[in-house]
């Protein structure tokens, strides 16, 4: 892939010759509307101001949820013993063990007894 | 590509010629642009920026090496000769070395280097798109959601960075936020949009697909209704509605939207079975059934040429009146002369009364025909003889369908069709599908060849007589065949025109082919083209980042993301992956087998397939020689089929995978995505067991033994492992972990823990006396325990194969067998000789 491209040379034309990609471009633009000159006369600024603030409300709740998960206290010696045989990531592990309050052998088994 | 301010500038004639060489390399107008860097080189030595660029083109021109390292230059030395700023602070060089990563497919370093980039020029529109784009590819949602964010915020007007930022918080699952996006930007709009505007018809429908999937069923369908009149999509319109119809209960609408769309497309199955839920209609119920019958008989009134409304009451319709259906659909289609009769109706072969009534009917037609054919031919002329041949190759379908199948009779009645047509391809070709069941690949596959050159310029035939070849182990004639329609100036020839094209059933068949007659290292190097073709369509999405976007069609990009992140679980994949694995699982317990020797002691057979063999790669190195040196004097290069000139593969042979240091690692490679994309396979688990228990990971053998004991209790290899296991965990020198230890114990009870080994699996063989299968993992079994026993095993499992049940799989099974506990050879081929005079046809033991 050769970037960064123009914005009017879209990535499947053939970009042989400057008659090609002047070709391409003519095709491109047949079934897109150019958006920044249509779409400005359509749009009404304003309510796009105040759409732009509301932006990004959701993101506190997330916030919150991961704080409740990282209560349980986790041993690193158990992650590195998961981790070796079962052979997974370290995140991974630390997740599979919170999911088990912690507990080595418990989350072992569950690893080992999911089938499908 | 904009400078920042705060950074030093070229003086006015380099800058120009900067913006020069930007220019042709986004023009593709490589050796312009490396010399106008090299004219800013000689007046700014070692300029960053003008390094950076240059180390693109040479990227482009397809040398990474020497443009990773001209990019590290340029990231170490100056902007301005005057200044002490060096290209770590510039974004043009990070942007550069992000797109070199990104180019050789290592997409982590790429974007830390993006982010660097980013950091240093927050609002460079090209570092963000190729960053977000980079995002997504990996999935890395959280961050696509930023860069989205950030975009829509420099540019708000334009409704696809609207329409990508919803799509990024659809993707990451908060379906909730991706509506609100939506909502958002559809308020900021004064008027309207046209009614041809696609982008807008897409997204609106696109939302509603939003809201259905959030499970909100009612909302959805309210949606839709204030949409669908000018939506674009008619189609898809009317789908969704009638399907929230239905799932809302309102089936007296929803009955009614169906009928809608069979009138628009009355073969499509799925709007009947609409039709029928929103009916309150039960296949079961009896009187339901006669309900059925009637709807779907005024359907089929309607047209003459409706297949949909005849086919499926076959489905559900049982006794007289199954038979009077199917009677009328049979006369119907045969009389046309339809050749793909049978397979319409093979699938109710399942039900066997069904296929009784088919086979009681079709013999019927046949000696009808035959009773009054002579006073009727001159009547009826062509259409008599042509129902007689539609009923011939019909009866030889049947008699060679697993479920019906007589290979004596099939092979009576397509000998009777070809005394009528001996040069119909569809005949030809079902002889030698009958043939190759009589396990005889050889005869196949000349059969094949004949069928073929009934229609030299038929592409489906080709492929079929290759495949057949390849069965037979023909590699070479396969290719040969192939090379009849492929591009053959293709650089590698006919087979690099295959890679190229992906034709992924032809390896297969070609690696299986080498595999079986022990040729490990063109398998492997097979294998390993199939694993990375899995790759490319990986790699192949990235550019529908922005182009599905820019089109607006975001309903088709959702479902493609979500197919390629299940791509791995395609069948063919875990066909080769499976293959590969047992093939490493091979070298592991053979090292030697690695070095390209085979074992010492061979049979006469491998003996000459090695020979041949040897033959055939010495023709081909001749070819290949033979080739590059016509290259050379014509001076060109050859070219893949997109034009670009292609890397020579420096292991062709595959002896380089073959030669492997570590070969249950490599096994990994492909087992991984097995176990997590396919878990249901059995065969897969099976392998994985044998994977980690040579590898000592005893609690993931444990996993994919358990995982296979849950889907086929009875499953004879089931019975195998556990013994294995069991005794490697007793034998084990060190103790394990304890908490690892706790598991097993608690996890581990399909083996009781006191038993005597060799005691359980004995009683095992005794309650298994009639099964081919159990009997010989019971033997192998009893083999591990206690090598003593060998000749007694040898005895049973031959004794095996007398079975009434026994198949030529069993034999072909229980031959390896025999080679891996190193029988002697007069065993063997006693053990063949057993198996030749059940089956005198098979190719597989004949040269045996």
């Amino acid at each position: 892939m050769a970037e960064p491209q123009p914005a009017d040379i879209p990535e499947d034309a053939p970009t042989g010759t400057a008659e090609d990609r002047r070709a391409a471009a003519a095709l491109s633009s047949l079934d897109t509307h150019d958006d920044a000159s249509a779409d400005k006369r359509d749009v009404d600024s304003e309510a796009l101001g105040n759409a732009m603030k509301n932006l990004g409300g959701g993101k506190q709740k997330e916030a919150k949820k991961e704080v409740e998960s990282k209560k349980v206290k986790i041993d690193m010696k158990d992650v590195s013993l998961l981790a070796e045989h079962l052979e997974l990531s370290k995140p991974k592990v630390t997740e599979l063990l919170k999911a088990h309050e912690g507990d080595a052998v418990r989350a072992m088994k569950a690893y080992v007894s999911t089938s499908a | 590509m904009s400078q920042s301010q705060q950074l030093p500038q070229l003086p006015p004639k380099e800058s120009s010629l900067f913006r020069q060489v930007v220019k042709n390399y986004e023009a593709k107008q490589y050796k312009k642009g490396i010399k106008a860097a090299d004219q800013i080189l000689r007046k700014v030595p070692d300029h960053a920026d003008t390094l950076a660029m240059k180390s693109l083109i040479i990227n482009s021109q397809g040398k990474p090496d020497e443009a990773f390292a001209l990019a590290k230059k340029a990231l170490a030395s100056k902007l301005d000769p005057k200044s002490e700023i060096r290209g770590m602070k510039s974004h043009i060089c990070w942007h550069v070395y992000g797109l070199l990563h990104k180019h050789s497919k290592n997409y982590e370093e790429a974007l830390k280097a993006f982010k660097f980039a980013h950091s240093l020029d927050p609002g460079n529109p090209n570092i963000m798109r190729d960053m977000s784009q980079l995002q997504v590819q990996i999935r890395d949602y959280q961050g696509y959601i930023q860069s989205r964010t950030e975009m829509l915020k420099q540019r708000a007007s334009i409704r696809q960075n609207w329409t990508a930022l919803a799509l990024a918080h659809h993707l990451k699952g908060d379906l909730a936020e991706a509506e609100k996006v939506l909502t958002m930007y559809e308020d900021t709009l004064k008027s309207p949009p046209t009614k041809t505007d696609i982008e807008h018809s897409e997204a609106v429908l696109y939302k509603n697909s939003i809201i259905a999937e959030a499970g909100d069923v009612e909302r959805a369908l309210e949606h839709l209704d204030t949409i669908r009149k000018d939506n674009l999509d008619r189609t898809s319109v009317m789908e969704l509605r009638a399907q929230y119809l239905l799932q809302l209960g309102r089936k007296e609408e929803a009955q009614i939207a169906y009928r809608a769309l069979i009138k628009r497309n009355n073969e499509y199955r799925n709007y009947y079975e609409g039709l029928e839920k929103s009916l309150d209609l039960d296949r079961s119920n009896a009187e339901h059934k006669k309900q059925l019958k009637a709807l779907y008989e005024s359907f089929a009134q309607e047209s003459e040429r409706l297949d949909a409304a005849r086919r499926i009451p076959l489905d559900f319709l049982q006794g007289e009146d199954f038979e009077a259906a199917v009677d009328a659909y049979l006369r119907r289609m045969l009389e046309k002369g339809v050749p793909s009769t049978f397979t319409n109706v093979k699938a109710l072969y399942a039900d066997p009364a069904k296929q009784a009534t088919i086979q009681q009917l079709i013999t019927k037609y046949a000696a009808e025909k035959e009773t009054n054919g002579s006073g009727d031919a001159e009547t009826n002329g062509e259409s008599a003889s042509g129902f007689q041949k539609a009923v011939l190759y019909f009866l030889a379908q049947h008699y060679d369908y697993h479920l019906s199948r007589d290979l004596n009779k099939a092979t009576e009645y397509i000998e009777k069709a070809l005394t009528l047509t001996p040069t119909s391809v569809d005949l030809n070709r079902t002889k030698a599908r009958i043939i190759k069941h009589t396990g005889d690949t050889e005869a196949a596959s000349r059969q094949m060849n004949h069928a073929r050159e009934q229609d030299l310029r038929d592409r489906y035939i080709n492929t079929k007589c290759a495949k057949y070849q390849l069965r037979n182990n023909e590699n070479d004639s396969a290719i040969e065949t192939m090379s009849k329609f492929t591009r053959n100036e293709t650089a590698g020839g006919p087979l690099g025109d295959l890679h190229d094209m992906q034709c992924m059933w032809f390896l297969t068949e070609d690696a299986e082919s080498f595999q079986r007659r022990g040729i490990l290292n063109l398998a492997l190097k097979r294998y390993k083209s199939l694993y990375d073709i899995f790759d490319v369509w990986s790699d192949d999405q990235y550019d529908f980042h922005t182009f599905s976007l820019r089109k607006g069609q975001i309903r088709a990009y959702v479902d493609m993301i979500r197919w390629e992140d299940n791509l791995r679980s395609h069948p063919m994949f875990t066909r080769m992956a499976l293959s590969a694995v047992k093939i490493y699982l091979n070298l592991a317990d053979n090292p030697k087998l690695s070095s390209g020797q085979v074992n010492g002691e061979d049979t006469a057979v491998e003996k000459k397939a090695n020979r041949k063999a040897k033959k055939e790669k010495e023709a081909r190195e001749k070819a290949e020689a033979e080739k590059k040196e016509a290259e050379r004097k014509s001076g060109k290069k050859s070219t893949g089929a997109d034009g670009e000139s292609k890397k020579e593969d420096p292991d062709p042979e595959g002896k380089v995978l073959l030669a492997t240091k570590t070969p249950l690692e490599d096994a990994m490679k492909f087992l991984a995505p097995v176990l997590e994309f396919s878990p249901k396979s059995v065969e897969g688990q099976n392998l994985g067991f044998e994977v980690f228990i040579r590898r000592r990971k005893y609690l993931l053998a444990l996993k994919c033994l358990l995982a296979a004991a849950a889907l086929d209790p009875e499953s004879p290899v089931v019975h195998e492992q556990a013994i294995r296991l069991r005794y490697t965990l007793d034998a084990l020198s060190e103790p394990l972990a304890i908490p690892v230890a706790e598991v097993i114990k608690s996890s581990f009870t399909l083996v009781p823990a006191q038993a005597s080994l060799a005691a359980h699996n004995d009683s095992y063989l005794n309650e298994n006396k009639q099964s081919v299968s159990h009997i010989r993992h019971g033997l192998k079994t009893r083999q591990f325990l206690d090598l003593k026993t060998l000749p007694q095993n040898e005895k049973d499992l031959m004794e095996s194969i007398k079975l009434p049940s026994a198949t030529v799989d069993d034999v072909v099974k229980g031959i390896s067998v025999l080679k891996e506990w190193n029988s002697e050879q007069a065993v063997r081929k006693s053990f063949v000789d057993v198996a030749r005079e059940k089956w005198p046809n098979v190719t597989a033991f004949k040269s045996a």
